[in-house]
C-alpha cells in the first residue's frame, strides 16, 4: 500500500473514472448494511456482502477492498463478531483516507 | 453481437460493461437475476424475440438461482446451447470449477477481474462462436443447394421421359422401361405383352383439319389410351409420330388381346370426326399384339418386332382392328 503522509494512494484506470463515485457510495452503504446485520447477527448477509466486496474491489483497482471483503466473508463464516467489526472499521478508515490517482 | 452479463452485484455488472464497451463490444446487456436473464434470452415467452446473444458472462452465486444450475438449463435448450458461457466468480474453488465445466461452461474468470484476462477470454469465445455460426450457416446452405440440385435433377429426368405434346411417356422412357420389365418378367417367370398402336389415316386427318387439330387429336387419343391402362406396371408411350406402344407386364396373350380390343373400341367411341377416313367417319386405331415368356438373358427386340408385324397385318386387313401375333 502506497502511503503519502498517512493517506492511501490508489492508481485507478482512467477509463472507469465515471464508475468510481457510484462504487465508493455503494461501499459506504455496505458499512451501514453490515453494521445493521451485525446487530441482528445476520451472518448470511454479512458473508454475502464480504463476498461481493471481495469480487468487486480489486476489479476497480481497490485491492485493499478485496482483502477486507475476503476477511469479512471468513469472519462471517466463523460468526466472529469482533473480526467483522474490525473489517467494518478498516473499510471505513480506508474510504476516508484513500486518494485516487487516475493513471494506468 | 450482444453480450449478456448475469450478476447480482451492480458494481460487477458496471465494471464488466465498462471493460467490454471499451474493447468495442457495445452491446452489453445487464441482468441482476435469472428472471431478467430469461427475459433477454426470450425464454419466458415463446413468441418474444430473443436478443441475439453471442456470449454470456455469469456469476455462480446469485440470490434466486445458482449459476451452475442456470448454465445447465441453458445448455439443455436447443435455442441457447450454442451460446458460450463464461463463469465470472469469486468462488473459485475446484468443486465449483468442475461443476461449472460439467454444466457446460466453456471458460472461467476469477474475481476480482483482471481486465486483460477478461478481454482475452471474451475475444476467444466470441471468435469461436463466430466461426461456428459461419460453419452452421454454410452447412444449411449446402443442404439447401443439394435439395435444389436434386429437385432440378428430378425435373430433368421427368422432362427427358415425357412426350411434350401428349404428356405421356416418350420413346426413351419406353426403351428403358421395357428392358427393365423384360428382365423382371424373366426373373419372375411371368409373361409380358406388347401392343403396338397406330392411328388410321392420320396423314389424311392432318391434311383435312390442319396440324393444330392433328396435335389435339393425338393428345386426346393418348389420354384415352393412358386412361385405360391403370394397372400398376402398365404404361403407354408415344412411339413415333402417330404411333403408340403399350406394355403390359404379367399379362399373357389372351389378356392382352382383350385389353387391345377395348382400347380400339374406346378410341372409336371418342367420335372424333374424320371425314377423310375411307373406313369410318371417326378416328380409329389399328393394333398389333404380341406376347412372350421371356427367357433368361434374352432381349425384348423380338417382341417389339412381332407386335409391329401384327400391326402391319391389322392395317393390311382393313384397319380399325386388333391382330394378334401367334407363334407358328
Amino acid at each position: 500500500m502506497e502511503t503519502d503522509y498517512g493517506r492511501v494512494v490508489v492508481h485507478i484506470d482512467p477509463d472507469i473514472e465515471d464508475l468510481i463515485p457510484g462504487f465508493l457510495e455503494n461501499r459506504q452503504k455496505d458499512i451501514t448494511t453490515v453494521t445493521e446485520a451485525l446487530r441482528t447477527e445476520d451472518y448470511e448477509t454479512i458473508q454475502r456482502m464480504g463476498h461481493t466486496m471481495k469480487g468487486a474491489g480489486g476489479g476497480y483497482g481497490f485491492d485493499e477492498i478485496t482483502d477486507i471483503g475476503s476477511r469479512m466473508e471468513a469472519a462471517a463464516q466463523d460468526k466472529d463478531n469482533d473480526a467483522i467489526l474490525r473489517q467494518v472499521r478498516a473499510l471505513s478508515d480506508y474510504l476516508e483516507h484513500v486518494v485516487i490517482v487516475y493513471d494506468e | 453481437m450482444a453480450i449478456l452479463v448475469i450478476d447480482d452485484s451492480a458494481d460487477d455488472q458496471l465494471l464488466l460493461r465498462s471493460f467490454l464497451q471499451r474493447e468495442g463490444y457495445d452491446d452489453v446487456l445487464l441482468a441482476g437475476s435469472s428472471s431478467v436473464a430469461f427475459d433477454y434470452l426470450g425464454m419466458t415467452d415463446q413468441e418474444s424475440k430473443a436478443a441475439a446473444i453471442d456470449l454470456i458472462l455469469m456469476d455462480i452465486v446469485m440470490p434466486d438461482i445458482n449459476g451452475i444450475e442456470l448454465c445447465r438449463l441453458l445448455m439443455k435448450d436447443k435455442r441457447f446451447s450454442n451460446i458460450p458461457v463464461i463463469m465470472v466468480t469469486a468462488h473459485a474453488n475446484d468443486r465449483n470449477l468442475q461443476a461449472a465445466f460439467e454444466a457446460g461452461a466453456v471458460d472461467f474468470i476469477h474475481k476480482p477481474i483482471n481486465r486483460i484476462e477478461l478481454i482475452a477470454r471474451v475475444r476467444s469465445s466470441l471468435n469461436l462462436k463466430y466461426e461456428t455460426d459461419k460453419r452452421v450457416q454454410r452447412e444449411k446452405e449446402l443442404i439447401e443447394s443439394t435439395h435444389k440440385l436434386n429437385r432440378a435433377n428430378q425435373k430433368l429426368r421427368y422432362l427427358s421421359y415425357v412426350d411434350e405434346l401428349t404428356t405421356i411417356a416418350n420413346r426413351r422412357y419406353f426403351d428403358e422401361f421395357l428392358a427393365k420389365e423384360w428382365n423382371r418378367a424373366s426373373r419372375q417367370q411371368k409373361p409380358l405383352s406388347l401392343i403396338m398402336i397406330d392411328i388410321d389415316f392420320f396423314k389424311n386427318y392432318n391434311d383435312t383439319y390442319g396440324h393444330t387439330q392433328g396435335d389435339e387429336c393425338l393428345s386426346q387419343v393418348a389420354r384415352t389410351l393412358s386412361g385405360m391402362l391403370k394397372r400398376p406396371g402398365d404404361f403407354v408411350a408415344r412411339y413415333g409420330g402417330e404411333e403408340f406402344v403399350a406394355v403390359l407386364p404379367d399379362t399373357g396373350l389372351h389378356g392382352a388381346e382383350k385389353v387391345a380390343e377395348s382400347l380400339r373400341a374406346n378410341v372409336q367411341a371418342l367420335d372424333i370426326e374424320h371425314e377423310s377416313s375411307p373406313i369410318e367417319k371417326v378416328v380409329t386405331i389399328s393394333l398389333g399384339v404380341s406376347s412372350a415368356g421371356p427367357a433368361p438373358h434374352s432381349e425384348p427386340d423380338l417382341i417389339v418386332t412381332q407386335s409391329d408385324k401384327a400391326l402391319y397385318r391389322a392395317k393390311q386387313e382393313g384397319r380399325n382392328r386388333v391382330v394378334v401375333h401367334r407363334h407358328e
